[in-house]
């Protein structure tokens, strides 16, 4: 059920919290206070006790993380916090930042604070200007009221490269080069920015941690499921009445984010299929409405939390089209550098064009799931992972409508699909002059 | 402030250099409306780097233009959540409008239209960005507006 | 842990003992097992585990690994593909993704036969392809340069080639453009990848992408044979093969020396090979014809001539040397000279000293230390290319790299190389003095280079002392001058002193350098041509084996015929000639220990050097009006690189370097029309500013091409409006 207090947005529907005064009466900044006449591993504590999990998509304990920074460290540390929100179907960092950008930099100088860092910076995707600008405007308050304590901390705007959400490419492509990933080991914990100790957080994270100081680990931990403790600002899109961003505790249920929340499907139609973290995810289907909104729970259901992003699907979408404009993005986004991965996902999109458009053979729609079994755990980062677990998803529980199109030679939609004939972003490439794919 | 100056200002920020990459390109981009030749070679010169290095860089990212584009830009979000709603419709409705394909950029050097993925707004698409300002949502019936906005500005 | 420390691990069921952090591709080597490889490599740097065909599966890890990521640790076990399937199957995937848009054109590609793409295809991967779509089809070839074309098809982006311009050349400039599927290879707009270490992303390449353009359709891998020699065109003395098919040398590759050059060659080392082919070549012996100017002639004639001449100069012979001979060639010349015509006198190439061999070290040493001092004017890349990778090299590993001596770094740090860059330095001399009053003699991981300015300087100083223990002694006049080579024959103090003599022989390649001012011109032969040894910077002997047949004989053949008619007896042979050197300068090695990759030895036994005057540092006024001017040889300059059309856009631009400081207190910004004039008379040359941080404040570097004469100090002035378009 729905939670009578937020953490993440709390008072942000009753107070401008963009300004430091409307925080600070809200309570803002205090726990700053606190952490700072905490020791810093004492912080640390408080995180691994309250079991905060981290909210960028890997669910990685976030106190865990911040204790493998090394204590005593030959370089400087860095705290770097990943606002590169680009996952389709997520925009919940967006709102942090948009509605409650102090408590994120609160909780960017609570964290910091407990891994003895002095460099924070902020990488927030370079398409979120106005965020940026409020982020901007917040940590000038910030900086003029003191409150920064000798930390610096940076606004680094991306570039339009959903890759640089992934930890080592943010950091590859915050330290001035083309954001691919790197491969691990070294961590970045040991050698991360600039080959320093480096924790890296998503934003929502961040912003949790003042909260989770002032109502106390304990108490933190007892809201939600045992291992999906807390809140989670759940971005609700596609086919739903009211799409948006609401935190709701984990271990909601779909059905009450999309029908009692989200207003349930628009126009009479029906459910057909929910993503269930962001795009990434193994898709359910309707008879998983009641799935709840916890890692566990979304786990035994054969997909994955992921990114917290909710996208409801009603019948009149072709799962056909759906893999393939989801192919389409992991194809545009993915960095070059791994092989499986850069051609993989090109495959893909051939594969699924070819079904589409009903000249593929009943041979297409197994390599269409070996080319997926093939990227999946052979890739440098977890890109390819994201490309092909969605769509071997698709394929699976859709196994009759991919047929369907071999069989029928085209889409049965007939052209009806709400995702018919998409144009794509890779589209484009046709169109970029290098390099000049040559006309057949 | 001439660019290389500003470039410096930037570059303060960063304890090495190549870090305001970056910020630079933005920088050079929003001077010249795209990076040219000549605009790579200033910010490699403003930063130690060879224009080779810059336009690496530069071609990684999709918010940085290696071609001329219009006055103005015009993003429609093509990805699931928009295109679940509809992004499609108000993508050819743009089309319409402005007698261009995604893209393109119409025949007066204005308006430059192209589609992108997700830009985050997937709760109230289709989002479209008009010079990198979301509209949200923005259906077939609101892109005459749009479009008319734009012609006046200039 | 200690670093040295040997830890066990278990690959495919076989225990490998190795040092912790070994990398696990040379752990498995170890084993006896491959683990193949497309993008690792470990002269690039940290391994990025992009191609994934490493794939192995590691007991305790769910997925599976790029194992060149992986280091040795103990209690490690591995498994690749041959006992995992798993493995197997994640390394034919690999392959399969790999294949989708290559374009397997494999009978018509150059790199067929010795490509590692078809031959871990053929262990590794399937036997046919599930792609059934149009192949990602781009423009090709595309020049990246006159001397490499890119495949872009063939490109598997490995990222090898660009990771090495930005971490090894550090150029810059081979970079990836775009994302993804879209990502190409490529150069900046239309510009040449322009360098001195460019050719070796062609080696790098694991496919057919990068290709060197001159070996384009000129050879199948069964039809060749690769000669292992060394290189010839500057001191270090790179190790290189000599790719030859009929008898030609169709391309340059290296042999990977660990201490000389590590696997690097220059693009003069690896593509001025075609001068053996020069349209100017000379192939017949041309005799100075009263009347009828000049003829061919057949060798029994020019022998005669020659003798002739030598008689005539009545022991008044004075040969120059070019400093590229073999040890052997000299010493035969020294032999007949010095022996049969009692003739003492030579112009050695360059000083040499022996001072050096106090702080004797391989090249590699260079990239271990902590402190390497760079003195001398000249960029160490127009002087000894591979050397300046060195220092590079050391730099990244954190050593510190200054230009000026600082006592107090080079007092704290374990391990300091001085190297001493041109113009000047007596022969090393300098250097050797520094390095003596800083104590560096006798130090682990200490020493001191000379960069000399000819490939062989110091063997030929060798072999001429080896001739006789006769003092020079200056004759009045010159009855012959013997030019000996091509860099004699360009060098102007050289023609200066023919016209003093009464009689001219020439040994030179080319006509354009021979003709018109010999009595007797002969053919000369190139380094790819000849047996014999060369003794480079460090001091290393090595040994040079003829890769190609010469279009006549080489100098050993006719000087061996022409001693014995003055009664001295050489030998035509290298090995003999060597072994007659070597019993008073190397220890008595004979000719097959040189080796094949020789190491560095010391030689003991080695006489006194040849007693030179002393060449006074270049009497230029260090003070004074303007500043002093540097116009050096650059890299891509001499008699070779003249005669290979597709090096001419390395040459250098018509560009005057100067301080950042310098500049900016003359008023003058990088890339502006200057006018530099000589302080003394007021000649001058207009060129472009180019800003240069590695440019010592008070000097102005230019190449001596391009310096028209100008010595000494010189007036650098910004152009005026018409005298830069006058440019």
């Amino acid at each position: 059920m729905p939670i009578d207090e937020q953490i993440v947005l709390a008072g942000a529907d009753e107070h401008d919290l963009t300004k430091l005064a409307g925080y600070r009466e809200a309570g803002g900044y205090a726990q700053l206070e606190k952490a700072r006449a905490m020791e810093p591993q004492q912080v640390i504590q408080e995180l691994l006790d309250s079991n905060l999990r981290g909210r960028g998509g890997a669910f990685f304990a976030a106190g865990r993380k911040a204790s493998f920074i090394p204590r005593e460290p030959a370089r400087p540390v860095y705290l770097t916090v990943n606002a590169d929100e680009s996952e389709p179907g997520t925009f919940k960092d967006r709102e942090i930042m948009l509605r409650v950008p102090h408590r994120l930099i609160e909780g960017c100088l609570v964290v910091a604070h407990a891994i003895s860092s002095k460099h924070v910076f902020i990488y927030i995707r370079g398409e979120y200007l106005t965020e940026f600008e409020i982020l901007r405007e917040a940590l000038q308050e910030a900086r003029r009221a003191d409150l920064l304590g000798g930390v610096t901390i940076v606004l680094h705007r991306g570039a339009g490269a959903y890759i640089c959400g992934e930890e080592t490419g943010l950091l590859e492509s915050l330290e001035g080069k083309r954001g691919q990933p790197r491969s691990k080991p070294p961590f970045p914990a040991i050698s991360g920015l600039y080959a320093s100790p480096t924790l890296i957080n998503n934003v929502e994270t961040i912003a949790t941690v003042p909260k989770v100081l002032e109502i106390g680990a304990a108490e933190y931990a007892k809201i939600g499921p045992p291992d999906s403790t807390g809140t989670r600002v759940f971005s609700l899109s596609g086919n739903v009445v009211r799409g948006g961003n609401y935190e709701l505790e984990n271990g909601t249920t779909l059905r009450e984010l999309i029908y009692d929340v989200g207003g349930g499907i628009p126009d009479g139609r029906e459910l057909k299929a929910i993503i269930p973290g962001g795009s990434s995810t193994p898709v359910l289907t309707a008879a998983d409405v009641d799935t709840p909104l916890d890692y566990d729970a979304l786990a035994k259901a054969g997909t994955m939390f992921g990114s917290g992003a909710i996208i409801a699907i009603d019948d009149r979408c072709c799962m056909v089209q759906l893999g393939l404009r989801v192919a389409q993005f992991y194809m545009h986004e993915s960095c070059g550098k791994c092989t499986p991965c850069r051609v993989g996902t090109r495959w893909m999109v051939q594969i699924l064009h070819k079904i589409e458009d009903g000249s593929a053979a009943q041979a297409d729609l197994g390599l269409l799931l070996d080319v997926c079994d093939r990227i999946l755990g052979k890739c440098l980062c977890p890109l390819g992972d994201a490309a092909a677990m969605p769509v071997a998803s698709y394929v699976n529980k859709f196994r009759d409508e991919f047929r369907a199109h071999i069989e029928h030679g085209g889409c049965p939609f007939g052209g009806e699909s709400s995702l018919d004939h998409v144009f794509a972003p890779v589209d484009q490439h046709a169109l970029t002059p290098v390099p000049q794919e040559v006309p057949a | 402030m001439t660019l290389q100056q500003e470039i410096q200002k930037v570059k303060k920020q960063y304890p090495e250099t190549r870090s305001a990459i970056l910020p630079a390109l933005r920088l050079a981009q929003e001077r010249y409306g795209w990076l040219s030749r000549e605009a790579l070679e200033e910010v490699g010169a403003a930063l130690d780097l060879t224009p080779a290095y810059c336009m690496s860089v530069a071609s990684f990212y999709d918010m940085f233009h290696l071609e001329p584009v219009g006055r103005h830009l015009v993003e429609v979000c093509t990805n699931i959540s928009c295109a679940l709603v509809g992004a499609q419709q108000t993508l050819e409705a743009f089309e319409r409008e402005l007698g261009v394909h995604p893209g393109e950029t119409t025949a007066d050097g204005e308006v430059t239209l192209r589609t992108i993925e997700c830009a985050g707004g997937c709760g109230w698409g289709p989002v479209v960005a008009v010079d990198h300002r979301y509209r949200e949502p923005v259906r077939p019936d609101g892109v005459a507006a749009i479009v008319e906005e734009l012609r006046r500005a200039d | 842990m200690s670093a040295g420390e040997t830890v066990r691990v278990t690959i495919d069921d076989t225990d490998v003992h190795v040092r912790k952090g070994t990398g696990l591709v040379e752990t498995a080597l170890a084993a006896g097992i491959e683990i193949p490889v497309f993008c690792y490599e470990p002269r690039l740097g940290a391994p990025i585990g992009a191609c994934r065909m490493c794939l192995v599966e590691i007991e305790g890890m769910p997925k599976l690994q790029a194992g060149c990521t992986l280091t040795a640790q103990d209690g490690m076990v591995v498994r690749t593909a041959r006992t995992s399937a798993k493995a197997a199957e994640g390394q034919d995937a690999t392959l399969e993704f790999i294949l989708v848009n290559h374009p397997l054109d494999c009978p018509v590609c150059d790199k067929g036969g010795e490509c590692p793409l078809q031959d871990l295809t053929f262990r590794y991967g399937p036997g046919n392809t599930r792609m059934s779509f149009e192949k990602l089809t781009l423009e090709k070839p595309i020049p990246i340069s006159p001397t490499i074309s890119l495949d872009r098809e063939r490109c598997i982006l490995c990222y090898r080639c660009t990771r090495f311009s930005e971490t090894v050349s550090e150029d810059g400039q081979l970079v990836a453009r775009n994302r993804g599927a879209m990502s190409v290879i490529t150069t900046f707009e239309d510009e040449p990848y322009r360098g001195a270490f460019t050719g070796n992303v062609t080696e790098l390449c694991p496919v057919g992408a990068l290709l060197p353009t001159q070996y384009r359709f000129q050879a199948r891998p069964w039809e060749i044979v690769n000669t292992p020699t060394v290189c010839g065109m500057c001191p270090v003395g790179c190790n290189v093969h000599a790719t030859v098919r009929e008898g030609r040398v169709k391309r340059i590759l290296s042999r990977n020396h660990p201490e000389v050059d590590e696997g690097w060659l220059c693009d003069k080392g690896r593509f001025a090979f075609t001068h053996l082919r020069a349209a100017d070549r000379i192939v017949d012996p041309i005799k100075r014809v009263r009347r009828r100017g000049f003829e061919p002639v057949g060798w029994d004639e020019a022998l005669d001539e020659a003798e002739r001449l030598l008689r005539a100069a009545h022991g008044r012979v004075v040969v120059a040397l070019s400093g590229s001979e073999t040890v052997e060639q000299a010493y035969a010349l020294a032999k007949l000279l010095r022996r049969g015509l009692g003739s003492h006198q030579a112009m050695l190439p360059e000083e040499v000293t022996d001072a050096l061999d106090a702080y004797r070290l391989p090249l590699s040493a260079i990239g271990d230390a902590q402190v390497v001092v760079v003195l001398g004017d000249v960029p160490v890349h127009e002087r000894a290319p591979v050397v300046d990778l060195w220092i590079r090299a050391a730099r990244r590993k954190g050593a510190k790299v200054l230009s000026r001596l600082d006592r107090k770094a080079v007092r704290e740090a374990e391990r300091v190389v001085l190297i001493w860059s041109g113009p000047g330095g007596r022969g090393g001399a300098s250097v050797a003095e520094l390095a003596e009053q800083l104590g560096l003699a006798g130090k682990a991981g200490c020493g001191a280079f000379h960069l000399p300015a000819t490939p062989n300087g110091r063997g030929i100083s060798d072999a001429w002392a080896a001739a006789s223990d006769e003092e020079e002694a200056e004759a009045g006049s010159i009855g012959l001058l013997l030019v000996s080579g091509d860099e004699a024959a360009e060098n102007p103090d050289v023609r200066a002193l023919a016209e003093r003599a009464e009689s001219v022989v020439v040994v030179s390649m080319f006509h354009g350098l021979a003709a018109g001012w010999a009595n007797l011109v002969l053919p000369g032969t190139s380094y790819l041509e000849r047996d014999g040894t060369y003794v480079n910077l460090e001091g290393r002997l090595q040994r040079l084996r003829r890769a190609a047949t010469p279009p006549a004989p080489e100098e050993l053949e006719w000087l061996s015929r022409l001693a014995a008619r003055f009664g001295v007896e050489v030998a035509p042979y290298a090995s003999a000639v060597f072994e007659e050197v070597s019993a008073r300068c190397y220890g008595g090695l004979t000719f097959g220990e040189v080796g094949e990759r020789a190491p560095l030895r010391g030689y003991p036994a080695a006489p006194e050097q040849v007693e030179r005057a002393p060449v006074p540092e270049p009497a230029e006024a260090t003070t004074g009006e303007g500043l002093r001017l540097v116009a050096y040889k650059p890299l891509f300059s001499g008699p070779a690189v003249e005669r290979v059309p597709e090096l001419q856009f390395q040459r250098p631009q018509r560009e005057l370097e100067l301080a950042p400081a310098d500049a900016k207190g003359l008023g003058i910004r990088n890339g502006d029309a200057v006018v530099a004039a000589a302080a003394q008379n007021g000649t001058s040359v207009r060129l472009r500013a180019r800003l240069s941080n590695d440019v010592r404040p008070g000097v102005a570097r230019v190449a001596e091409e391009h310096a028209a004469g100008l010595r000494g100090r010189v007036i650098v002035t910004p152009a005026t409006p018409a005298e830069a378009t006058a440019q």
